[in-house]
């Protein structure tokens, strides 16, 4: 177990110096640079600057260096842990990125939570009460849920609040509190605002888990343990949280890891549309405007939680199931 | 709906418009300040009131200088107090702020026809426009209550313009024709003078323009803050700590970023509201200036509005719906004009009213041909050939582009200034080759030897069986460019064109523009009333990404000094020519100056105008009801600030 560890954890730095690679090539790919998207935004707002101020620019940007070199000086700063500098906000990314990552971590939190609280127990109701309609309603909504693009049910829920209540529900808080610092008032306006992102956002997964928790679950109810269980007498709703909803549950639990790095890419069109102060509109800005450093750190941060996920899920696997615990 | 919308620019309204400016012609020339009423009585906003009664802050009357600035009121005097709720797109966008602050030491008028003194009380031209003498406001003070004066002009001129670190390259205006700087001096405490080589009678607009927008230097720093980054006053090792700590590489990246406002709530302004966060941040937010040096005519201090709040909007459309809902108090920036109808409808809600600017001139979507296109030569000399391009400037329908890309708004033109501006060449060439006359542009595409076609109906290029294929690249930038694209690629067609419509990514639009992949393309000719400064796309020699030019390989021509690219032809030198001469022209010799750039550009169809004078971009005004004094019509385009130049200090609520 802790040899598979050691392999793992070795393997990381150069998983992650392929993935910086990949990353640097893909985020220079789109024609152009970041000056001509820089440029061409000034001119349709109606402005543009002079040819010398360009050149300037690329010189202070270094974006008049080669590919090589930039990649590598900016490869050197990361395994520093210096992020650099965004070309767009001219702020050094850390700064940017700390500032959207801790709202991110707590709306996908929230989802998450969300998806548990809801998906285990209509799981459980419809494995143990298979073809009743409660069961049938579950299963239209879920097909439902998992069949709507998260933006488009965003799009209408916007819609319908604002129709109906003329209430335009986007970001995450009042604009007395956006810059404000953490008090009582901003906690709860901040819980006034996120219900609707977290249901639009934890929607689609509650659908599949309940899914997947319903069919797991059928699959243990007719073993023989379960039966004898039952003919000792044991209470029937006792019984079922007691051992099959335990095997039950395992492929979820394995897998959380993945969760992680689906925490900070799942939310990015959802959070553009919903006007969110997450890490995915960040991105997607820093991609559209090629702001190389910005948009690279931001993807270097996906792959290192996709790693690490990976890791955690493993692990937990081991942990949980002792066949794959004994495996050489 | 139709009708209501064409009220919206009565003519006679415009008729009248070009008799004021035809009375009172004259860039040049600053109109006397109004006068205040009584002099010695200043009121000021509630909350600084109590701040000076707290001893926090100097009396009115010492915080004014000694002439204030004295701003006319739209509809009247107005009420202190109130939060403007803006929406902005980020930090790109921070021309957003530019244009609310509008921090220039003159500006534009509302109609943007004439140059007034903001924090300049005035500005003189000697008798033969070389030297121009600039008088500061005596007292005037930055928003930290240090004294404005003539030093940080000077500032700027020695320690930023002629800093070979922070200005790599002269800006055209401070260049004398041998391209020496022009040489800036001072004369007192309060006056500065500029003194040119050559006569320069574009100098009041250059002035105008200079408020750091863009990102680049106005003429004028607070030099007592900004020479804690400057090399040559700043202790070395305190300066190099500086720059690490902000992770820059460079005391001048430094100082560039330190030195402009949005970037820093700590660097002082002269403008109305100072910023108080970063436009980095989620939320946007200014504070009035308590050193504003503007009143009203009865003497209150302006702003009237506390406080201008940016909301960030990760998308252009949660940005309108917004505004839709009423959430936003000002806002003509990112409207979209497609969104004009249900803006329209929820006007009856109460929350706000809705109003139209028009353009300032030009044509808010014309198409250009590349007529230096060297990938294809058969292709390349059709382009070249003005017949051509009259045959297919008639071919346009352009009723039914006005109709469905611009729901009625505007009026079928060629790129020229607009009526009311002095530079109108008249309606002869406004209107030339605009109407729709399908069986002309056959007649002529006949002629010029297009006459054979292939089954499909398509001409083929003289002398072969290749069809005439043209590409049209658009970019969904501003408005329905890509819709109105399509609409001439049918008309097109039906004279036997063939046109691809490619609607391409801005940048990447840009880059084939600088490497002359373009064929045509689509793009706004906005700077119909500005010829002669900024980045006029008239002018030939100008950048290839961010304004259109005909043809690039005439660019490189000028560029190179003749050595490469291509030797333009008549017409195009002669446009070089005016436009060189009317900088240096009186006022009256410019705009006939002008008028023959415009005269030129419509008789060789360097671009075909489709629809002009709508209000396209950033002329779809959202106005909380409750918000006075905005007015209902308003020069509109970048160099006027818009709407800084409809003096946005005493927009108020009541």
């Amino acid at each position: 177990m802790l040899r598979v560890l050691f392999q793992r954890l070795l393997l990381l730095p150069i998983l992650l110096a392929v993935f910086s690679i990949a990353v640097f090539a893909l985020v220079q790919a789109p024609p152009g640079g970041f000056l001509t998207s820089y440029v061409s935004m000034l001119a349709s707002s109606g402005s543009s600057i002079s040819e010398e101020q360009v050149e300037a620019l690329r010189r202070q940007f270094g974006l008049d260096q080669p590919f090589h070199v930039r990649y590598f000086r900016w490869v050197q700063n990361l395994a520093r842990g210096d992020l650099g500098l965004s070309l767009e906000y001219q702020r050094p990314n850390v700064e940017l990125i700390h500032q959207y990552l801790l709202l991110t971590v707590l709306l996908a939190l929230f989802s998450f939570v969300l998806t548990w609280a809801i998906a285990i127990p209509a799981g459980i109701y419809s494995a143990t009460h298979p073809r009743s309609w409660v069961d049938y309603a579950l299963t239209v909504m879920n097909y439902i849920g998992v069949a709507i693009p998260n933006f488009m049910l965003a799009l209408v829920l916007m819609w319908i609040a604002f129709s109906r209540f003329g209430i335009s529900v986007t970001g995450l808080f009042s604009p007395e509190y956006v810059q404000a610092p953490w008090t009582l008032g901003r906690v709860t306006d901040l819980l006034t605002h996120i219900w609707l992102p977290t249901i639009v956002l934890g929607i689609a997964g509650t659908a599949r888990l309940t899914r997947v928790m319903r069919a797991n679950l059928l699959d243990e109810l007719h073993k023989p343990y379960v039966v004898t269980a039952r003919a000792k007498g044991l209470s029937e709703w006792r019984l079922v949280l007691k051992y099959p909803v335990r095997v039950a549950i395992n492929p979820l639990v394995s897998t959380i890891g993945w969760y992680l790095p689906q925490l900070f890419s799942g939310s990015l069109i959802v959070a553009t549309v919903m006007n969110l102060p997450n890490i995915g509109p960040l991105l997607l800005r820093a991609l559209v405007q090629q702001d190389t450093y910005l948009a690279g750190s931001v993807l270097m941060i996906y792959c290192f939680f996709t790693v690490i996920g990976t890791l955690i899920s493993d692990l937990l696997l081991a942990w949980v199931d002792p066949r794959i615990r004994m495996e050489r | 709906m139709r009708q209501k919308l064409l009220n919206g620019t009565p003519h006679c309204v415009m008729l009248l418009m070009a008799v004021l400016l035809a009375l009172g012609v004259g860039t040049q020339v600053p109109t006397p300040p109004p006068v205040l009423a009584q002099a010695s009585k200043y009121k000021e906003a509630p909350m600084l009131a109590a701040l000076v009664k707290a001893g926090k802050l100097p009396p009115v009357a010492q915080r004014l200088p000694e002439d204030p600035l004295v701003v006319d009121t739209i509809e009247g005097i107005g009420q202190y107090g109130g939060v403007w709720r803006r929406g902005f797109l980020g930090p790109g966008d921070f021309n957003n702020y530019h244009r609310i602050v509008y921090d220039a030491l003159v500006r534009y008028s509302p109609d943007g026809t004439k140059v007034e003194p903001k924090y300049a009380a005035s500005v003189t031209p000697s008798k033969d426009f070389t030297m121009w003498t600039v008088r500061l406001r005596k007292g005037a003070k930055w928003s930290d209550g240090s004294p404005f004066t003539a030093d940080d002009i000077m500032f700027w001129y020695n320690d930023v313009l002629l800093s070979k670190d922070l200005t790599p390259a002269l800006p055209v205006w401070m260049k004398n024709h041998d391209g020496s700087p022009v040489a800036v001096q001072r004369v007192d405490d309060i006056t500065v003078r500029w003194t040119y080589k050559d006569p320069s009678t574009t100098f009041m607009m250059e002035l105008a323009n200079k408020d750091s927008g863009d990102r680049q230097n106005a003429c004028f720093l607070p030099s007592r803050y900004l020479k804690q980054f400057h090399t040559k006053y700043a202790d070395k090792a305190k300066l190099d700590q500086m720059v690490a700590a902000a992770k820059f590489k460079t005391w001048v990246e430094l100082f560039n970023a330190r030195a402009q406002p949005p970037e820093n709530p700590e660097r002082p302004v002269m403008s109305a509201w100072v910023p108080a966060t970063r436009i980095s941040d989620q939320l946007f937010v200014l504070r009035r200036n308590p050193y504003y040096v503007g009143v009203d005519k009865a003497g209150n201090q302006l702003p009237y509005i506390d406080t201008v709040q940016f909301k960030f909007f990760a998308d252009i459309q949660s940005l309108n719906l917004a505004a839709i809902a009423g959430q936003l108090d000002e806002q003509e920036r990112h409207i979209v004009l497609g969104n004009y109808p249900v803006l329209k409808e929820h006007e009856k809600d109460g929350k706000y009213r809705v109003i139209l600017w028009q353009g300032f001139g030009g044509a808010d979507a014309d198409v250009t041909f590349n007529e230096t296109y060297t990938k294809d030569p058969d292709l390349g000399r059709l382009l070249q050939n003005r017949d051509f391009r009259i045959a297919m400037s008639y071919a346009i329908n352009r009723n039914q582009i006005k109709e469905s890309a611009f729901l009625g708004l505007g009026e079928a033109r060629q790129p020229v200034a607009a009526p009311w501006s002095p530079y109108y060449p008249g309606n002869l060439y406004a209107r030339k080759y605009t109407e729709y006359r399908p069986d002309e542009a056959n007649r002529i595409l006949d002629r010029i030897g297009l006459d054979k076609k292939d089954g499909e109906g398509f001409r083929l290029f003289p002398g072969g069986n290749r069809r005439v294929t043209i590409e049209l690249s658009v970019v969904p930038a501003f408005g329905p460019w890509p819709d109105v694209a399509q609409l001439i690629a049918k008309d097109w067609e039906r004279v036997g064109i063939k046109i691809i419509v490619q609607v391409r990514d801005r940048a990447l639009h840009f880059q084939m523009r600088q490497s002359n992949d373009l064929q045509a393309e689509i793009w706004n000719q906005d700077t119909a009333g500005f010829p002669f400064t900024g980045t006029p796309k008239y002018d030939p020699r100008t950048i290839l990404y961010g304004t259109i030019t005909i043809g690039p390989l005439w660019k490189q021509w000028y560029d190179t000094g003749g050595k490469e690219g291509a030797e333009p032809p008549a017409p195009v030198k002669r446009l070089v020519e005016l436009i060189d001469r009317a900088k240096t022209a009186d006022p009256k010799e410019q705009a006939r100056d002008a008028q023959e750039i415009f005269k030129i550009w419509v008789d060789n169809v360097f671009e075909i105008g489709t629809i002009g004078l709508t209000p396209m971009d950033q002329g779809v005004v959202v106005v909380n009801a409750h918000m006075h004094n905005v007015p209902t019509k308003l020069g509109k385009d970048w160099p006027l600030r818009t709407p800084g130049n409809a003096r946005t200090e005493q927009f108020y609520y009541k």
